[in-house]
């Protein structure tokens, strides 16, 4: 016999408050440790995914929705910047890489994405990783083609705009024959949702979201070519075609122009395509800023820095954890207020147990432990529960989350902030206890002793 | 019987104990000259109702403080002792078996004999404890709880638990008050014999006429005061 035996005792006594109590602490501490995993997991696959993308351009907006749009295939592209800025930055001698992308499809609800064999050639979309393919092959990109959907994309805008001003269309001349392959490369998460399996077709759908309304691109389904291994990135929710196809079909035309380029290179040479971003490696970092400001000057385009971008992005975001983590301390405290409450309840009861120790010789020192370690213990395994069933719901979450967002968070990752939640458990028990632990240690027992008329 | 000559277990002197009531004078429960006993006596203590007989009892077992005079059990004045100190001292010395048994209704028969080793040192383990339970006539009853044991059932196991530490002094507060005449008296034999067997001294309190006709030596708390 031993005083936890005791304490052990005293709680299966009084199963359902202790069941009900330690299930409130269990709660409080399952929701913080979620919320922890959460935001540490979301904030490190968001920061992670920045890395490949040392800076990204787009037309002027908000710098936050260009990356989220470039970087993480969310939210709509702001508009689309000229072909000629995406070469002239391609020739930049401080330019390492630059990648293109256009989007503006879906397919499922999959974000169909315009760029050139680069992306699979050179791109790292983390240092050292690159897409590498499951099955199959990268799509077949050549420049002539694009320019040449360049061409027909323009005219069609051409016909267009006479239309609405009501002028008589003139039938351009048919441009020489080009062939346009309408190839794509699917990301893993994609062919796994989709089941679209390489030499598959498939039929996009306009608009970057999916809706009822939205019009079919039926006359030119694309041919699953590829089938990406997964990254954990937001590469793995994307359907990769080359540029020259998305320019070829109808509904992707250029748009007019929304603001000039520097006025030097305004008139000269007339602008030849368009793309909704261009993602920038660059030769050095000490170029970063000067091509940042160089950019930011323009009229036409802004630069981003996805990594700075998504730290302004959980900035924000981080007050609201910080609300999410004082309810579940709130929950935690108002488990301790149940525990002094419940014990508090049994005191009447426990108070002729108390004289029956004493009377057997139990110091009032005993006593008053064997109450401060009921509370105590209660706590210590509710948080215990609360810790395991915090990263059970993340880990059964996971599920959910891989098909929402594509990537996982690490549910079995301990965080050095869940030894202080036990920590802070444990004092939670022994103030909760405190009060009913000074009530036994005060016990009269002659009082107690009485038998019960 | 062991011969009342031996060295004394018990010895109480000028011993005082006052309440306040509820009109707060002080109202003297407690007066006694002078009272002894010696190792195995086994004597019966009787009283009118409230006359004092359990609040004796508690000054004896160390549970009250007395307002004066002398208390000595097995050679030691508890109330010169430290108020943990005189909780050791109890659980190593003094024996209790109460009117309502008294037992933790959590625990099995033989955890609540535990439960009176483990504040005095757990003399003699969990065989001693088997052992006790085995003499009281409860060997079949070891991992019963108190709710699943008859009166007298309970009320042996209280006996069992007040020897746990076999203490040289055991007091009876009414041990028979809540069974009927015949639990009463098997469990009345049960503890004389086990208290003589052990050579432990037995104060035993009551106000039954039947138990005090079992006992030789029957001291009246009237005649003491």
């Amino acid at each position: 016999m031993n005083l936890f035996k005791i304490v052990t005792k005293n709680m299966r006594q009084r199963a359902l408050a202790t069941w009900l109590t330690g299930t409130s602490v269990a709660l409080g501490v399952a929701l913080a440790v979620a919320i922890l995993l959460i935001k540490q997991g979301v904030q490190q696959r968001f920061e992670q995914g920045t890395l490949g993308y040392e800076m990204v351009i787009g037309a002027k907006g908000s710098p936050l929705q260009l990356v989220l749009n470039t970087v993480y295939n969310l939210d709509i592209s702001p508009g689309n910047i000229s072909w000629k800025l995406f070469e002239k930055l391609r020739d930049d001698k401080r330019v390492k890489l630059a990648v293109p992308f256009s989007v503006g499809d879906n397919y499922h609800g999959f974000r169909i994405v315009g760029t050139t064999d680069t992306f699979f050639k050179d791109f790292e979309f983390e240092p050292g990783r690159k897409p590498e393919l499951a099955a199959g092959r990268i799509f077949n990109f050549k420049e002539d083609a694009l320019k040449s959907a360049f061409q027909e994309a323009a005219e069609r805008a051409r016909e267009r705009e006479s239309k609405e001003r009501g002028e008589e269309v003139t039938p351009a001349p048919e441009p020489a024959p080009v062939e346009h392959p309408f190839e794509a490369v699917i990301g893993s998460t994609v062919a796994e949702q989709t089941g679209l399996t390489n030499g598959e077709k498939f039929i996009a759908a306009h608009g970057v979201q999916p809706s009822a309304e939205a019009k079919e691109h039926t006359e030119n389904p694309w041919t699953v070519v590829g089938i990406l291994k997964p990254t954990h990135t937001a590469v793995d929710r994307a359907i990769y075609i080359n540029l020259d196809s998305f320019y070829h079909i109808e509904g992707h035309e250029l748009r007019s122009p929304t603001a000039a380029a520097k006025p030097e290179e305004k008139d000269n040479d007339p602008d030849p395509g368009q793309v909704s971003s261009i993602v920038v490696k660059l030769q050095s970092p000490i170029f970063a800023f000067g091509l940042y400001r160089e950019i930011n000057d323009r009229e036409d385009a802004m630069a981003a820095f996805p990594a700075a971008e998504i730290r302004k992005l959980f900035d924000i975001v981080g007050n609201i954890d910080r609300l999410l983590l004082a309810q579940a301390i709130l929950i935690l405290v108002v488990a301790g207020v149940a525990i002094a409450v419940s014990i508090y309840n049994s005191m009447s009861e426990r108070r002729r147990e108390i004289a029956i120790l004493r009377a057997l010789g139990a110091r009032r020192a005993t006593i008053f432990s064997i109450v401060l370690l009921e509370a105590v213990t209660i706590c210590v395994i509710g948080a215990a529960v609360g810790l395991v069933g915090g990263h059970l719901v993340v880990g059964a979450a996971n599920g959910l989350l891989y098909k929402a967002s594509g990537f996982v968070i690490p549910a079995l990752h301990v965080q050095t902030l869940e030894w202080y939640i036990l920590a802070v458990a444990v004092i939670l028990g022994a103030i909760s206890g405190l009060g009913p632990a000074l009530g036994a240690y005060r016990t009269d027992v002659a009082r107690n002793l009485a038998p019960s008329s | 019987m062991p011969d009342s000559n031996n060295k004394p277990i018990l010895q109480l002197r000028n011993l005082r104990k006052s309440y306040r009531d509820g009109s707060g004078s002080l109202l003297e429960v407690i007066h006694l000259r002078q009272f002894e006993l010696g190792t195995g006596d086994q004597t019966v203590l009787v009283g009118q109702s409230g006359s004092g007989k359990s609040t004796l009892l508690n000054l004896i077992a160390g549970i009250l403080l007395p307002d004066g005079g002398e208390i000595v059990v097995n050679g030691v004045d508890p109330t010169k002792l430290s108020e943990a100190a005189r909780d050791r001292f109890r659980a190593a010395n003094i024996g209790y078996v109460f009117q309502s048994f008294n037992l933790l209704q959590g625990f099995t028969a033989l955890e609540n004999v535990l439960l009176g080793q483990m504040f005095g040192g757990g003399h003699g383990g969990a065989d001693r404890a088997v052992e006790l339970l085995k003499k009281v006539g409860l060997e079949h009853r070891l991992h019963h709880k108190p709710r699943a044991l008859s009166v007298g059932e309970q009320q042996r196991v209280a006996i069992a638990r007040a020897l746990a530490n076999a203490p040289p002094l055991v007091l009876a507060d009414e041990p028979t008050g809540s069974l009927d005449t015949k639990n009463g008296a098997a469990v009345l034999g049960l503890l004389r014999q086990i208290c003589g067997d052990g050579g432990h001294t037995l104060l035993l309190v009551t106000h039954d006429p039947q138990v005090m006709s079992s006992f030789e030596k029957v001291v009246r708390l009237e005649d003491l005061q």
